[in-house]
């Protein structure tokens, strides 16, 4: 059995990786595409944060709500004059796999000019930490899990409590019927690239103070959510977050036994699993 | 209309090329210089991306450095040269670092370039070493021979200068950090995976030879969560881990061992603080206190000998940049362009000559030169079999408030 701290820090991991991997996988279900400047907005949600805090003294909550909404926009923007316009049928796909691709340089070229390169820090932010005997949990840490309970029970309830979670579920189960029902698809899918931006720039945000605010902090957690959704399956939500919890505990313990083999050993395990269930441990999608 | 439009095309391209030649007709011959004759020399570095906060904060002082030694200038041969230096972007990535090369080397015609330690090395070589290019460049722990399995042959690289040593810079930095510590318990030592071969073979061998107690951890480039390393490290019992450059993954090693409640347990790095307030703001102002770093403050060196001229430069240079920027620069700077651009101006001299690389090379084989960090006599054939400092200060600091305060040095013993 593995320290206590380590498995705290399995489940950091896991819920930032949900929290990505849940914005990840919406967006596939409505839109089809994987968007792989999804750890651009994460970035951006956590300069929108750093700016927010330092700059204008708005509390740590209230920041992470405004780097929500202000991601959100800009996905929403990103959707409607690049991914509408390149997802055409036939070719589709492979232009906003390129345009994607490409907006991951140039959301990060335009941080580092707009913010600098240099890391910046909110260590001040919920400073200390909660002393459990043996070890020790920051703040910073408690709150990335709170912060991740409440955005999973949230989007729950908009999914399934709400008229707009009742059109993008029968958007993503039957676009043609859904429209012909009235309901709009490329309005549904302005608001869930919306959705899947703000998730994203919200976990940004709350990690903020856990790791260092840089134009570059997108990568890993981009790489690692998508793994998430590959083991969970392709378009499930549900596989989103236990792929999440899987990846986060993985890395995490498999670290602490085997330290810098764990990539190694945990790509091997990913590997494994999509030979023995390609379609993911929660097969096709939210269908 | 299809015939009128090749018309005017034909028309447009005979207007710029007589003009194109109009104007390098107009062109007249190069004044004859009357001041000091200046030398181009090379600078590439990562001026953008993730490393570009170190070159970026190095480059001022440099610059005021320059500009100091120009003042005076270098003679050869009775004529007085300055040093001018062709700043380039190479992105810290193999493509960007051949770019770079290949742009100062056949654009811009140097014959002298400075340079950090990169994995751009290979690819910088294979395009200065051909030139008969100097390449004057920090070392990094891969920066063995080849004949040990490390990244540099002088046999095809014999026109690579290392301005500071590699791997034995580590091992005189354990030393320094144990001297300051005796009553350690066990050195941790943590390298990305990148860093694995013989350089660290070699540091172990000296290390064990010292008779250090140490454990070594690697960690996958990128990781950002260090908690399971740092939970390796507590397990064999390490009191104090010295980490092999990597800035960014200090400042998270540092916080998270505070964050899960390991105060006790010190954290340094090889590299120099680039600034004091930015570890605070990171790491938080309780973790970043006491965090050990390398100290190139040559005017509080205590067992390394510097030449008081250049221990005043650098103490101007400091003046300066605190008047115009509020806050004194890092002090990594004065180990690294000053000390190339010393060593380089002495070999000149000792050449008699500027340009013949051949004979500079020569000149720096086994030379001995006085340096912003002491000085220091080349490697010559016999070791690395071309030219490397063989000596560094390896004098550490430690961060207390908002100062960085000496803590120790174990200068480095000449290899034979």
């Amino acid at each position: 059995m593995p320290p206590a701290a380590i498995l705290i820090d399995g489940l950091v991991q896991s819920c930032i990786f949900m929290t990505m991997a849940f914005g990840m996988v919406l967006v596939f279900s409505i839109l089809g595409i994987l968007n792989w400047a999804h750890g651009q907005f994460y970035m951006l949600g956590a300069f929108v944060v750093y700016y927010a805090i330092t700059a204008a003294g708005i509390p740590f909550p209230l920041s992470i709500l405004i780097s929500g909404m202000v991601v959100g926009g800009l996905g929403m923007l990103v959707e409607k004059y690049i991914i509408e316009r390149l997802n055409i049928p036939g070719y589709g796909m492979l232009y906003v796999t390129v345009a994607t691709l490409a907006l991951i340089f140039f959301f990060e070229g335009a941080a580092g000019m707009a913010f600098g390169l240099m890391d910046k820090g909110l260590a001040t932010v919920l400073p200390g930490v909660l002393d459990l005997g043996s070890f020790s949990v920051s703040y910073q840490k408690i709150a990335v899990i709170i912060f991740t309970i409440v955005i999973l029970a949230a989007m729950y309830i908009v999914l399934n409590r709400t008229k707009i979670g009742l059109a993008i579920r029968a958007a993503a189960q039957e676009p043609v019927a859904a429209s012909l029902y009235g309901i709009s698809v490329k309005r549904v899918s302005l608001i869930v690239m919306g959705i899947g931006c703000a998730l994203a720039a919200m976990a940004g945000g709350v990690m903020a103070p856990v790791y260092t605010v840089s134009p570059f902090m997108g990568r890993i957690p981009m790489i690692f959510s998508m793994l998430a959704i590959i083991i969970g399956g392709l378009g499930s939500l549900t596989g989103a977050i236990v792929g999440g919890i899987i990846l986060g505990f993985l890395n995490s313990v498999i670290a602490y036994y085997v330290s810098y083999l764990s990539e190694f050993v945990l790509f091997l395990l990913v590997i494994v699993i999509l030979l023995v269930r390609p379609q993911g441990l929660f097969g096709a999608s939210i269908k | 209309m299809k015939k009128w439009s090749n018309v005017v095309a034909v028309l447009m391209a005979v207007v710029i090329v007589i003009g194109a030649f109009a104007v390098s007709c107009t062109k007249t011959a190069p004044p004859e210089p009357t001041g000091p004759i200046i030398i181009k020399i090379g600078s590439q570095g990562p001026y953008s991306g993730p490393a570009a906060p170190w070159q970026l904060a190095g480059d001022p002082p440099s610059d005021e450095f320059l500009k100091l030694f120009n003042e005076e200038g270098f003679q050869v041969n009775g004529k007085t040269y300055n040093f001018q230096t062709v700043e380039v972007d190479d992105k810290n990535t193999p493509e960007g670092g051949a770019a770079a090369a290949k742009q100062l080397v056949h654009g811009d015609g140097v014959k002298f370039i400075v340079s950090h330690w990169s994995w751009t090395f290979p690819a910088v070589t294979a395009v200065t070493n051909p030139a008969k290019v100097i390449l004057i460049s920090r070392t990094g722990n891969e920066a063995v021979p080849a004949s040990w399995g490390g990244l540099y042959d002088p046999v095809t690289m014999p026109y690579v200068v290392f301005g500071n040593p590699s791997h034995e810079q580590f091992t005189s930095d354990c030393l320094a950090i144990v001297d300051a510590y005796p009553n350690y318990k066990n050195l941790g030592i943590m390298d990305s995976t990148l860093g694995a071969g013989p350089g660290w073979d070699q540091v172990f061998r000296d290390l064990d030879k010292a008779g250090v107690r140490y454990h070594m951890e690697r960690f996958p480039p990128g990781t950002m969560d260090f908690t399971p390393i740092i939970s390796r490290f507590k397990d064999a019992d390490c009191d104090i881990v010295y980490i092999a450059g990597w800035i960014t993954e200090t400042w998270a090693f540092a916080k998270q061992r505070w964050e899960m409640g390991y105060k006790d347990m010190k954290v340094g790095h090889s590299g120099p603080f680039v600034d004091i307030n930015m570890y605070k703001s990171i790491c938080g102002p309780e973790a970043a206190e006491g965090l050990i770093g390398q100290y190139w403050a040559n005017w509080d060196f205590k067992k390394t000998k510097v030449n008081p001229k250049y221990v005043a430069m650098c103490q101007q240079v400091q003046e300066t940049i605190l008047q115009r920027t509020g806050k004194f620069p890092y002090t990594g700077w004065i180990g690294w362009s000053p000390s190339h651009i010393l060593i380089l101006s002495q070999a000149m001299q000792k050449a008699g000559t500027v340009d013949d690389t051949d004979a500079i090379m020569e000149a720096i084989r086994g030379g001995t030169f006085d340096t912003t960090t002491g000085t220091w006599t080349m490697s010559g054939a016999k070791t690395y079999g071309s030219p490397v400092v063989f000596g560094t200060p390896s004098a550490l600091c430690i961060i207390q408030g908002d100062k960085e305060v000496y803590l120790s040095e174990h200068p480095m013993d000449p290899i034979p």
